[in-house]
């Protein structure tokens, strides 16, 4: 067709006349909207493509135009109507001749459709501006509340005045000993000793309770039980998944990362600094030092989907904006963000980031060499190794020469066991597993629906524009990620404080202000109190993002204070207790049990950091839960069992359930048996049972027990036999009174 | 010892089954209990299946797919172009094995499994089935997740997650092979983003030990007489604690799954002991450790566990890529008589109707001989490659209609092609008959409404009776 006819159609087009106009509404349109946009539609773009409306109809699908305005016979509509290429339409069935008739009859006559009804382009970013996460933080001032009396501090004004709109009050407050209890398990994932209660108890210092605060703050066991809450949204494991049978999974040095967190929160290191060291602490402008390099563990721990780099670049940007902001940028992948002003292009500016990142073969010491018969002992076993390595080269020097294909095999056992001594020797120097900016950046291009063969437009590096806004300028330096980082704790960011602030409030209260800790986009719930979460993010940053500060504002709160008996004012307009009227009763995770147990036989190791151990086969370690090599492959069972976090990806909160598989954990597990057997020989010095029971319960539950328990405890025992004892201080460790804190 | 009814007499009168009271009147009763029962959006054809998975891939033009053209082509080139799998594979390869038709719909079946054919007016063949890629581990976690690689959870927890389970003394969703994992390992029977209650309990049915089969089933120290006085004692001193605490549901869940796990050691080492079947039942299902895990299935089944998923062993068994005449004859001389037995067993206690069974592998192979490839194959050419493109499965039970046959491969069995049935359209179709609408059963993490269908699926009517 010459181009002159083509423009008399073109005119035909425009001229769409009424009649032709009703036969596509009463013959076309409905047989659409029946057969095709069910895939083709608004919920569903199969293809890329949908005919719910004239604009989407005539840009086609992904691969093309589905007609043909110059040779409308050819239209790719009919040949899929037709059944005459591969692909047919619609799959279930061919419709019947009459109706792909009136189709060919309306093309022909050049797919006459009335105009679209134009929605307000601008409407999603109004309906954006009124989420409250994308407003602005603003310092408020804490409300006027009628009892000030019980407030301790400004989170209680926020608190109360709340609960005074409902017509209750804060509950009274826990006695001392239920305190310290709440307060050693939040702080440091362990149970306080007979004697800390007890002089905690005798301390009549009004100070008291801040100072029990402070020093449990300044423990060393402070930063293993934050750690391990970062860790879950860092999807921490020891090894990379599935890559192939017979391959080596291990990460011999995922340690250094957890050990960097562990020490990050015992230092109080600024969370701005925390965050953008874990992002770019390989690039010497974040200010980070040597042994931060650790800190990029937070990219590279992950799983490695065989190796497939899309999916690994995916889950580093989900735990990156997840992690950070409670964005869920990987819904653009393949399609702009269905809720969220996320576009494609945005995924694919960060996807050039990583992309523009890459891990070194030999990673780097991390200055932090050790001394010690451990690490004397790794020297001399490789010095060892490499002199025998050295010997085999001289012996072989021939060979070298002349079978170089040869000698490289044969030699690679003695490079092996030099990489294994380093990766395995507790002595051996600790590496970083970081990230580098390659030479030079990629410049990223959007994968269509995310196929990587489907290249669209070009995009730059740069940061999100819901963070940054439309006038952000595209990353300069190397791949970025430093700019990435600035963006993230830029104070105006509306996202990282709160998010920030939201998931400490969780750990410490038992229920985050904001229902989603992941999720701040527009289909998040608001928060419970939103003036309070500003409050506290308005403070962490004044604050110099001291994290230390903002939980002990939190612990030092009458709100935190509270008793946690379940009250029947609000139970039913609040079961989820999301007022506070009173604190949650919680029950320990998998790691508290696990440790206050090991705390119980009395063999809990100090020690803070090191390489992960086998924690779940005999004999048993005796570290905390912490240093369990996690092998996020076959996940054990007991990790699972009692939820502790998916360690595929970023896991925003642990589940709570309670199951039998728990039980029999407690009733049969070797484990448990063993402690709860040393626990029972730490009480061997009185033959008196009464005494014995006393001393066991004070150890247990940091409490005398009722005359009715003692009552229990004898007859049981006495019943038992020899093992009574035994099996007592198994009772005491699974009961309810061990397991949950009040 | 006391016997199972004695100990539900005693455990009733003890603080648990109080608790349990309580937990039932109050409104997180559910919540408290992730695997308590729960409908689904409409009436269900199917309550539990049993997913008998060939792993490794068992060859379709050797079993339900047969193609005698190939027999005119036999050592020479097809008259198409071989498509695109792993390896490369050179001239056809007739099957070596005899069809024969069976029961009144006639389909023909090849002898590897003449016996499971008697049951053929019950099972629907399924000749159009297609994946995506010819490699075992995206396509094991397609069939059994419905995504390749990425972290997705598996059918048989969308099942506990969507369903609950019938019997609390039991897991809801347990996952048997012999000797090890599959390839990919417990991927394929993950929870995902799911609580991790709802993956698949893994049983390695080589051992024959109930204290080996299930974690921590027994104690070695204490005999279920004096465990109950251990847990009376626990009890007394939880009823004490709760005393003054008030009505606090987490704590009474507690309460009540320290009961459920005492009756659960009892429950599964019954479930678990195939020797008090009868003497006409062990000989029905026949010798060896996939006719006992078959069984063992069937006891897991009538207990009321919701999804059984049965593989052939550890690695790729079904993986035939030389000697597939004496392989697959091997393999399937294995199972055949064990998943006859299932079936017959299935229909005489009354529960095919409500069971939905699932045969097959993760693929098909390639109706082509595959071609010697050095550190791949032993260079024999015998075998046969894996094939994505085509390959059959059966259902049965459950609302599937028997006697059937949906779509069909080409006329040498490489690629599926009228009525195509993907394997998002085998989980969609799958929910449909346990009463879910497979776009409506979601599970919302990350900011998205995932489902088992992920964006695809569409219900195969013709499967379903």
């Amino acid at each position: 067709m010459n181009s002159f006819l083509a423009c008399q159609l073109t005119l035909l087009l425009l001229n769409a006349d009424a009649a032709s106009i009703d036969f596509f509404e009463a013959k076309i349109r409905p047989v659409f909207i029946e057969h095709c946009e069910k895939c083709h539609g608004s919920s569903k773009q199969q293809g890329g493509f949908r005919l719910d409306s004239k604009d989407h109809f005539f840009k086609g699908s992904d691969s093309g135009p589905i007609f043909n305005p110059t040779k409308p016979l050819e239209s790719k509509l009919l040949k899929l109507l037709h059944y005459q290429s591969e692909l047919k339409m619609p799959p279930k069935g061919k419709l019947p001749d009459q109706v792909i008739n009136d189709i060919s009859e309306w093309i022909i006559k050049g797919a006459p459709w009335p105009a679209d009804l134009k929605k307000n382009p601008n409407a999603i970013a109004i309906a954006n501006q009124d989420h409250w996460a994308f407003k602005p933080i603003k310092k408020p001032a804490p409300p006027k509340i009628a009892q000030p009396s019980l407030a301790n501090n400004e989170i209680d004004f926020f608190i109360q005045a709340k609960l005074e709109q409902n017509k209750v009050s804060l509950s009274p407050q826990a006695d001392k000993r239920t305190l310290i209890r709440r307060v050693y398990f939040v702080l440091v994932g362990l149970p306080p000793t007979p004697q800390e209660v007890e002089s905690f108890l005798n301390d009549s210092d009004p100070q008291a309770y801040p100072k029990l605060v402070n020093r449990l703050l300044d423990s060393p066991h402070f930063g293993e039980r934050w750690a391990r809450h970062w860790l879950d949204l860092a999807r921490y494991a020891d090894n990379r998944g599935y890559i192939g049978v017979g391959v080596d999974r291990t990460y011999p040095y995922a340690y250094t990362f957890r050990d960097w967190v562990i020490q990050s929160f015992n230092n109080d290191l600024p969370y701005d600094k925390f965050l953008t060291y874990q992002i770019a602490a390989d690039n010497p402008k974040s200010g980070a030092s040597k042994s931060d390099l650790a800190a990029l563990g937070f990219f590279t721990v992950g799983r490695r989907f065989i190796n497939n780099q899309n999916d690994i670049i995916d889950d580093r940007i989900d735990v990156l904006c997840r992690t950070t902001m409670g964005l869920t940028v990987t819904c653009a992948r393949c399609h702009d963000h269905k809720y969220d002003p996320i576009p494609t292009k945005d995924y694919y500016s960060l996807y050039g980031v990583f992309a523009s990142s890459q891990e070194p073969e030999d990673l780097p010491d991390l200055g932090l060499e050790g001394s010690g018969p451990e690490a004397q002992e790794f020297q001399l076993e490789l010095a060892k190794l490499i002199k025998e390595k050295e010997k085999f080269e001289t012996d072989n020097a021939e060979i070298k020469v002349k079978e170089p294909r040869k000698f490289s095999e044969s030699i690679k056992p003695y490079d092996n066991r030099i990489k294994q001594l380093k990766s395995k020797h507790p002595g051996s120097p600790p590496k970083g597993m970081v990230l580098f900016d390659r030479p030079s950046p990629v410049e990223p291009v959007v994968f269509i629906r995310g196929n990587q063969g489907n290249r669209g437009p070009q995009v730059p590096r740069q940061f999100l524009e819901v963070v940054s806004g439309a006038n952000r300028t595209p990353f300069k330096q190397g791949s970025g990620r430093l700019e990435a980082a600035q963006a993230i704790v830029a104070p105006q960011n509306t996202f990282t404080s709160r998010v920030w602030v939201n998931r400490v409030w969780a750990h410490v209260f038992g229920n985050p202000l904001v229902k989603t800790p992941s999720d701040f986009g527009v289909r998040s719930d608001p928060p419970s109190h939103p003036e309070l979460l500003d409050f506290l993010a308005s403070n962490l940053m004044e604050d110099h993002w001291s994290t230390k500060n903002l939980i002990r504002q939190m612990l030092l709160s009458s709100t935190f204070k509270q008793t946690s008996s379940p009250r029947s004012e609000l139970q039913n307009n609040d079961p989820e207790n999301s007022l506070l009227i009173r604190m949650n009763r919680r029950r320990l995770d998998f790691e508290t049990m696990h440790d206050s147990m090991l705390a119980m036989a009395g063999t809990l190791e100090p020690a803070v950091g090191g390489r992960s151990v086998e924690m779940f086969t005999p004999p048993f370690s005796s570290k905390r839960a912490l240093y369990a090599f996690i092998d996020r492959q076959n996940l054990p069972g007991v990790l699972r069992t009692f939820d502790f976090a998916l360690p595929d990806t970023h896991s925003p909160q642990r589940f709570i359930t309670s199951v039998p598989q728990q039980a029999l954990y407690l009733l049969n597990s070797p484990f448990v048996q063993e402690q709860a057997s040393k626990f029972t020989l730490r009480f061997t010095n009185t033959d008196d049972h009464f005494e014995k029971v006393q001393a066991m319960y004070r150890v247990a539950l940091q409490r005398s027990p009722t005359k009715e328990e003692v009552s229990s405890a004898l007859e049981f025992v006495e019943a038992s036999g020899p093992d009574g004892f035994k099996q007592l201080g198994q009772v005491l460790l699974a009961s309810n009174a061990f397991q949950f804190i009040d | 010892m006391l016997n199972r009814r004695m100990m539900l007499e005693r455990s009733a009168i003890g603080m648990g089954s109080l608790a349990l009271g309580s937990m039932l009147q109050s409104a997180n009763a559910s919540e408290a209990n992730p695997l308590a029962v729960r409908k689904p959006h409409f009436a269900a054809k199917a309550k539990r299946v049993i997913h008998l998975f060939m792993n490794g891939g068992p060859s379709h033009v050797d079993t339900f797919d047969p193609k005698p053209s190939l027999e005119k082509y036999a050592g020479k080139a097809l008259p198409t172009d071989n498509p695109k799998t792993e390896r490369k594979t050179g001239a056809a390869f007739p099957s070596p094995f005899k069809f024969q038709k069976y029961g009144q719909s006639g389909i023909e079946v090849s002898e590897l499994f003449a016996k499971t054919a008697q049951h053929i007016d019950d099972m629907c063949i399924i000749r159009s089935m297609h994946a995506n890629v010819p490699n075992h581990e995206p396509s094991l976690l397609l069939m059994n997740c419905g995504e390749a690689r990425l972290i997705r959870p598996s059918m048989g927890s969308w099942l506990t997650y969507g369903l609950g389970t019938e019997n609390q003394n039991l897991p809801g969703f347990i996952a048997m092979c012999p000797g090890g994992y599959p390839i990919q390992e417990s991927q394929n029977w993950q929870a995902g983003f799911l609580p991790g209650i709802y993956q698949g309990t893994y049983i390695d049915t080589k051992q024959t030990e109930v204290n080996k089969l299930i974690e921590n089933i027994r104690n070695k120290n204490l005999s279920l007489e004096k465990q109950r006085q251990q847990l009376d004692l626990l009890q007394k001193l939880n009823s004490l604690h709760a005393k003054d605490r008030l009505t606090d549901p987490i704590l009474e869940s507690r309460i009540q799954s320290f009961e459920l796990a005492y009756r659960m050691q009892m429950d599964a080492a019954d479930a678990f002991d195939v020797s008090k079947e009868s003497k006409h039942v062990l000989e029905m299902y026949g010798p060896g450790v996939q006719a006992r895990q078959i069984l063992i299935a069937r006891r897991l089944l009538e207990r009321g566990v919701r999804f059984v998923q049965v593989w052939h062993g550890a690695g790729q068994p079904w993986d035939s890529h030389d000697d597939i005449e004496i392989n697959h004859r091997r393999l399937a001389k294995e199972c055949d008589q064990a998943i006859w037995a299932l079936l017959s067993d299935l229909k005489q206690r009354g529960m095919l109707d409500d069971t939905l069974v699932i045969w097959g592998g993760e693929f098909g192979r390639t109706p082509t001989v595959e071609l010697p490839t050095p550190g791949a194959n032993a260079g024999k050419i015998n075998g046969r490659d894996h094939n994505h493109h085509g390959f059959s499965m059966w259902l049965a039970g459950g609302g599937v209609k028997g006697g059937t046959i949906v779509g069909n491969t080409d006329e040498f069995g490489f690629a599926a092609q009228d009525n195509k049935v993907h394997v998002h359209d085998l989980h969609a179709t799958m929910l449909q008959l346990l009463g879910f609408d497979h776009e409506k059963l979601t599970y919302r993490y990350a900011g998205r409404d995932f489902r088992l269908t992920d964006v695809h699926g569409r219900v195969v009517d013709d499967i379903i009776a």
